[in-house]
């Protein structure tokens, strides 16, 4: 078996750099967590195995649920990389706002439904941004970048995920906002339920409003 | 060159009182502040009110004293209207509003964290930066775009500051700069939850986790280079997200904790990395203080954004991106 060639550096995050690969007539990507000068060595170390641990884990888990992400290949522990499938496509923030006004509300339906799903199998995306939904040629949208992802029962998370996604449309889209999250919560609500879905925007609301101003020793 | 226009800035969000002069050039001609420093533990909102009525006379004779001026040559009396402590809150705008009727000029309403991001564009010369404001109070990664200044990333709990402060009190070494200090002779880095959520932070579980190995019996200094450590780095890297996400090429730091030598030497790390250049608001202006309310109404004067004395109401939870920020698209002269 030949080796992976790098074809492309895809996306040098904040975290990890995103390269697309060549391997044996595959297009792939990988990530790798690179370590970060600015950390002492063994918090980077730490955080480093232990989130490309969980992110493997936990894509392989939203595969099963049929949450649309990447498929993974291959996990290399020693250098804190992931090898996964690679979608062509665009990241939906900057999608966003070329997209014609009916898309926009299918996709951020859809949107809803999907993490509506990650969320009754308690995985919380944890970054969810429109940088980190993928646009593919075929106007179908995967989720990425699953770094900060946890499992969890705590409904708070599951608002903090909402509450991001509203603040990554609020800070870059926010003429496109309102719309957007009132499509996403429509279809969100088809997947856990009117119920659920409401307990969970009380947090939301909760959230927005708590992280303000805390009092010393209050 | 339009003529120059002078403002008196009041402060009393926590437990700061200050006064300062800011011209509409972009002057400082005076900074007094009177800092209320509790005998233990946290601020109490009514003993720092306490502390702001007594010095509050003594501030405005001082403060124009200091910048060589008649009160009467003064365009404009701006007041920080908030976030902050209620009772804190209303000395100053109390006060605010009395000069205001008194010398017959316009009253200008300040938000507090706006006030801690234009002192900081002012005293650096950072233009267009990534800000990361960091205070007892408040921690917040925010951005100007599209006529407001956005915010990024929070603190879903408690404030980066408020973590260290309360850290420090409880061990009994002290409020910051003493954990940091202490840090220094730590030896062994022990883990403590790292709470990052996209640009948002979380330090409640961390303070917990932290007070436990204190009470397990590990040293001082460790528990504190441990929570400094990782403090600062889900600081850095909630910071480097924003960067990555806004792809803005400066990073400017204010707020009281923007004086942490640590802090600053991982953000000015991080920076390299993304050819970023960094900027930290000096010690003089780090902390809250009169001449970033001055200036910010300074700035409000120049877009035409002044109060009515009777809408004039303090506001506790006053949010940064409730401002329309017009001044940064007038075509002020850099």
């Amino acid at each position: 078996m030949e080796e992976p060639k790098q074809i492309q550096v895809i996306r040098i995050g904040a975290e990890a750099i995103v390269s697309r690969l060549r391997w044996n007539g595959f297009d792939l990507v990988s990530k790798h967590r690179v370590p970060k000068p600015y950390r002492v060595p063994e918090l980077d170390r730490w955080i480093r195995d232990r989130r490309t641990i969980r992110e493997a884990k936990i894509i392989v888990e939203l595969k099963r649920a049929g949450v649309p992400a990447p498929a993974i290949i291959l996990l290399d522990r020693s250098s804190s990389t992931i090898y996964m499938q690679y979608i062509k496509g665009v990241e939906l923030k900057k999608a966003l706002d070329r997209l014609d006004p009916m898309k926009v509300v299918e996709i951020a339906g859809r949107l809803g439904e999907i993490v509506g799903r990650m969320h009754l199998r308690k995985i919380v995306h944890g970054d969810l941004t429109t940088s980190n939904v993928i646009l593919d040629e075929a106007g179908r949208i995967y989720l990425i970048d699953f770094g900060l992802s946890s499992v969890t029962d705590d409904v708070e998370e599951f608002a903090v995920d909402i509450h991001l996604l509203d603040r990554s449309l609020e800070s870059a889209h926010h003429k496109l906002r309102e719309r957007f999250m009132r499509n996403f919560l429509l279809g969100y609500s088809k997947i856990v339920g009117r119920e659920r879905a409401l307990e969970v925007l009380g947090k939301v609301k909760e959230i927005r409003m708590r992280g303000r101003y805390v009092k010393r020793g209050g | 060159m339009a003529e120059e226009r002078l403002v008196l800035g009041i402060e009393s969000t926590a437990h700061t009182l200050g006064f300062g002069i800011a011209s509409t050039t972009g002057k400082i001609l005076a900074n007094v502040n009177y800092v209320y420093k509790p005998k233990e533990g946290g601020i109490h909102p009514r003993e720092a009110a306490q502390h702001h009525s007594l010095h509050a006379a003594r501030g405005v004779i001082e403060v124009f004293r200091k910048a060589g001026i008649d009160p009467k040559r003064i365009d404009g009396v701006a007041f920080s209207a908030g976030p902050g402590m209620g009772p804190c809150l209303r000395v100053g705008a109390t006060l605010a509003r009395a000069l205001a009727l008194k010398l017959g000029k316009p009253l200008l309403a300040v938000n507090h964290g706006i006030a801690h991001i234009e002192i900081g564009r002012l005293v650096t010369g950072a233009e267009d930066p990534v800000v990361l404001y960091i205070a007892g109070g408040n921690t917040l990664i925010t951005a100007y775009l599209d006529g407001r200044y956005r915010i990024f990333g929070e603190t879903l709990d408690i404030a980066a500051g408020n973590c260290l402060d309360a850290f420090g009190i409880e061990a009994g070494i002290g409020p910051m700069p003493n954990p940091e200090i202490r840090a220094r002779e730590g030896r062994e880095l022990h883990p403590l939850p790292y709470k990052v959520k996209g640009m948002d932070v979380s330090f409640s579980g961390l303070l917990t986790a932290a007070l436990k190995l204190l009470k397990k019996g590990v040293r001082v200094e460790d528990v504190c280079l441990s929570i400094t450590e990782t403090v600062y780095s889900m600081l850095t890297e909630t910071l480097e997200r924003a960067l990555a996400f806004t792809e803005k090429g400066e990073i400017l730091l204010v707020g009281g904790l923007a004086r942490s030598i640590r802090l600053r030497q991982m953000i000015e790390a991080m920076a390299k990395l993304h050819d970023a250049k960094v900027y930290v608001v000096p010690p003089e202006y780090a902390g809250d203080n009169g001449a970033m309310i001055a200036w910010t109404g300074a700035l409000q004067l120049l877009s035409g954004q002044t109060i009515k004395v009777e809408e004039s109401k303090v506001r506790p939870k006053f949010r940064i991106d409730e401002v329309e920020v017009r001044w940064r698209s007038l075509s002020r002269s850099k």
